[in-house]
């Protein structure tokens, strides 16, 4: 009995992360004199770390914790990715070791929150701070040939055979949509299905909902929330494989800075529930995009980009004070 | 006439919760505020104290009319509300309780602390409370908190104190004491609202009462010119509800086996049930049958003996595992332990079985529905559709999906903890139709609860708990309030 105009309402508020994308694109339309699709397919480019990394946080967002560490892990998987590839000069090789090092970097994350029951918010603190530093230190001692040569960069070695098709895959399209963007969106149509339609992605929502009511199903709860961070870890490998991929080195002091605060804002962009319980998969795709084009945005109106992050956090402010505050103002001047 | 609340509606979102309710309450009394889960006490006593506004009605407090009330001004006027579930901070010391958001300040901002110790101290020796102001609250008893709670409200001088099942977690010395303090308070002129659903407490504190049903006025007068089945009559309104469903029926093997079975709050248990059992489970609270059940369930872990069900020993401490063995459990405190609040019902539904058939990833949405529908037809429960957030139901409701929760992991034995919790008369009514229906079909039922005229209803026989152990079993024939009360109380042994 739920009448037209209510269920429509309900599909804007389920769904207003595209409504956020939108009008962000809008102003990117005019203030880039003529939209170009390659310009719009760039979006998805330079989403695609950003993205995947979203949905691994959003993942643990559900659950109702967080991860810090996932940008100080960006920058351990991908330069320990650098160094794989250089000494085997295998694409595979570097992808395995990329999801194989995630998911045990993670899996620390897991079992100090799922079952030595430490706070989140402190393991991965503590892990944000380990991997970003023993980023940086293992660049400076291993022998600088396995580096690429350089001086405090991880840099692939562009004499191997592999090299070409690797940088190629980073770089490259099929149809003119970038390669990277189409591993984006498989992996955001993964875990759409995963959490929408198989027991394990319900059982995530439930732990973030109610943990004690999990429990109390049957469902094991410490176990999962192991999993989840794993998950995260890998995902976060993946997206290191991208990086390198795209980039064909990875700066331990730079890659993925702050990474963990924008992929937290993306999700929260998108609908997820810091809480726990509640958003969408699809949310943080758009929730990503945003803000890649806010990116071009600054960089079309030629503004200093020390200006971006003030920029990203506006929007991030207004958009749930939106939120926030939008039901509770309808529900004083409905009556 | 201290408070006068007339012609009190409330709605919300679209659905009436008080009908033209009206409250009269003279100065120096205790006024019971009668009525079962749901009729509307609560709602109204939220609108006295500001919690919700009302619709319409007027509400006039000690000669003045409060027109918007607000939490703040409620307070100010003179009305404390003492909770059921205490409101007071357990890492900060009595004294700092009593003051906090009032403190007495010296220059600066400074906390008078000796001052307030001392006022506090004062005011326990008026009322003969003896807790010492400086100690930690979380170090006090239940019954100590409540009467901090009480004693906090008498501090800023309440004219009106709400006081809402204020001796559930009291034993009987503790309510004597707190009746004797609400007694002296009375002489003095403070006047109380009493919320109780124990006729003899009513009967032995009350001056007056008022019967709110579905939301309506339906009765007021003096205690002493009634008598507790007219006031039954009067909350229930149609008797239908009483009538006696209960009939023996075919039992089958042993098929649950408890032997000297110890862990958390219970020691020694010696239980067999058989096939097709109701078995009551029953004494105060903290006695150890709920206690039993977590820890069969595998939510606590057993320290001794070993629980049987099916013929094969329980894994103990593992949920999961209890549940592989055929052991289901309906818990108490159904927001806490079983609404999973994000999810509809038919997520609400389906959660505890998808973690025993985990292998087979996908859910098949249709196919879930389809029993969803049938649970629907089974239990009627009365939802609209099975996308509807689980919070959109009522309690009686609610507890029917999460019944349908565990008939759908067919489990052959079933816990019930305090299964009838919150839920309306009506609702109760078709809770223990359903219990008894699934018993005759062979499931295996042990039902944990406080309320007697419950187990007169169901329980093939009841063991009675008292203090970890079961001091009694009582067959159907055998179970009355009194009888029952006798060995949960372990008079007995006296």
């Amino acid at each position: 009995m739920v009448s037209s105009k209510n269920s429509v309402g309900r599909i804007i508020s389920q769904y207003s992360f595209v409504i956020v994308f939108i009008a962000i694109f809008a102003v990117y339309a005019v203030v880039s004199n003529g939209l170009t699709w390659n310009g719009v397919m760039n979006i998805l480019r330079h989403s695609a770390v950003i993205g995947i990394i979203g949905i691994g946080m959003g993942m643990v967002c559900i659950t109702g914790e967080i991860d810090l560490s996932v940008g100080s892990m960006l920058a351990l998987i991908s330069g320990f990715a650098v160094v794989i590839f250089n000494i085997t000069g295998s694409i595979a090789v570097s992808l395995l070791f990329c999801l194989g090092f995630g998911a045990l970097c993670g899996a620390i994350n897991g079992v100090l929150v799922g079952y030595v029951k430490m706070p989140a918010f402190i393991v991965t603190l503590a892990t944000m701070l380990i991997y970003r530093s023993f980023a940086q230190y293992f660049c400076q001692i291993i022998p600088k040939d396995l580096c690429g040569g350089g001086s405090s960069v991880y840099r692939m070695i562009n004499s191997k055979d592999s090299y070409q098709s690797f940088y190629g895959f980073g770089n490259g399209k099929i149809a003119t949509v970038p390669i990277v963007g189409v591993v984006l969106i498989l992996v955001v149509v993964l875990f759409t299905y995963i959490t929408t339609s198989t027991k394990f992605g319900k059982k995530v929502y439930a732990i973030g909902s109610n943990e004690k009511g999990a429990a109390m199903n049957g469902i094991n709860v410490n176990l999962m929330k192991t999993c989840v961070f794993i998950i995260t870890g890998a995902l976060v490998g993946a997206a290191a494989f991208l990086w390198i991929a795209m980039n064909a080195s990875s700066d331990p002091a730079t890659t993925g800075k702050s990474n963990e605060m924008y992929a937290i804002a993306s999700a929260v962009l998108g609908g997820i529930s810091m809480s726990g319980g509640r958003g969408k998969c699809l949310g943080i795709l758009f929730g990503a995009m945003s803000y890649t084009v806010i990116d071009k945005i600054i960089v079309a109106l030629k503004m200093d980009s020390l200006i971006n992050d003030a920029i990203k956090g506006i929007i991030l402010l207004v958009v749930i004070l939106i939120q926030l505050a939008g039901p509770r103002l309808k529900e004083r001047f409905s009556k | 006439m201290l408070l006068e609340m007339k012609e009190i509606d409330k709605a919300f979102s679209g659905v009436p919760v008080l009908k033209k309710a009206q409250l009269e309450v003279e100065k120096g009394e205790v006024h019971a505020l009668l009525g079962e889960n749901g009729a509307g006490k609560s709602t109204l006593m939220n609108v006295l104290t500001g919690v919700h506004p009302l619709d319409h009605g007027t509400v006039v407090f000690d000669g003045k009319h409060m027109d918007h009330i607000t939490i703040k001004g409620s307070e100010d006027a003179g009305i404390a509300f003492v909770h059921q579930e205490l409101n007071l901070f357990n890492e900060m010391t009595v004294w700092e309780n009593i003051f906090l958001n009032k403190e007495i300040v010296k220059a600066l901002g400074h906390c008078d602390k000796r001052s307030m110790v001392a006022k506090c101290r004062e005011l326990f020796e008026r009322l003969d409370v003896s807790i010492d102001p400086e100690e930690m609250v979380e170090n006090l008893k239940t019954s100590e908190k409540q009467l901090l709670e009480i004693s906090k409200a008498l501090f800023f001088e309440a004219k009106l104190l709400i006081l809402d099942e204020p001796t559930t977690a009291l034993n009987n010395d503790e309510i004597d004491h707190l009746f004797q303090i609400i007694e002296n308070l009375k002489k003095n002129g403070t006047s109380f609202i009493f919320i109780s659903h124990k006729m003899p407490e009513i009967f032995r504190i009350s001056d007056r009462y008022t019967v709110l049903r579905n939301g309506e006025y339906i009765a007021s007068g003096n205690i002493a010119d009634t008598n507790p089945e007219e006031i039954t009559a009067l909350l229930v309104g149609n008797t239908d509800s009483f009538k006696d469903i209960y009939e023996t029926r075919p039992v089958g093997e042993t098929v649950l086996k408890l032997h000297d079975y110890s862990g958390p709050g219970f020691e020694n248990i010696n239980l067999e049930v058989k096939k097709g059992q109701i078995i009551g489970l029953t004494g105060l609270q903290g006695a150890g049958s709920s206690e039993l059940m977590q820890c069969m369930f595998g939510v606590t872990r057993a320290t001794g003996g070993t629980l049987e069900a099916n013929g094969n020993t329980v894994p103990p401490a593992s949920t999961h595992r209890a549940m592989k063995a055929g052991i289901a459990m309906l818990a108490s405190n159904r927001k806490e332990n079983s609404v999973i609040p994000d999810m509809s019902l038919l997520e609400n539904m389906y959660l505890a079985e998808h973690t025993l058939s985990a292998g087979r990833f996908a859910i098949h949405k249709r196919e879930e529905k389809n029993k969803f529908e049938n649970y629907r037809r089974m239990l009627n429960i009365k939802a609209q559709d099975s996308g509807d957030s689980i919070l959109s139901l009522s309690g009686g409701n609610q507890q029917k999906v999460f019944l349908a929760r565990w008939l759908n992991t067919n489990a052959d034995i079933l816990l019930l903890d305090n299964p009838t919790q919150g839920i309306d008369v009506g609702a109760k009514a078709e809770i223990y139709k359903l219990i008894l229906q699934m018993a005759g079909e062979g499931k295996t039922i042990l039902i944990n609860t406080l309320e007697i005229p419950e187990l007169q209803k169901i329980a093939d026989y009841c063991a009675i708990f008292y203090e970890g152990r079961i001091v009694k079993i009582l067959q159907h024939a055998e179970l009355d309030e009194q009888t029952v009360m006798y060995y949960s109380t372990n008079a007995a042994n006296i």
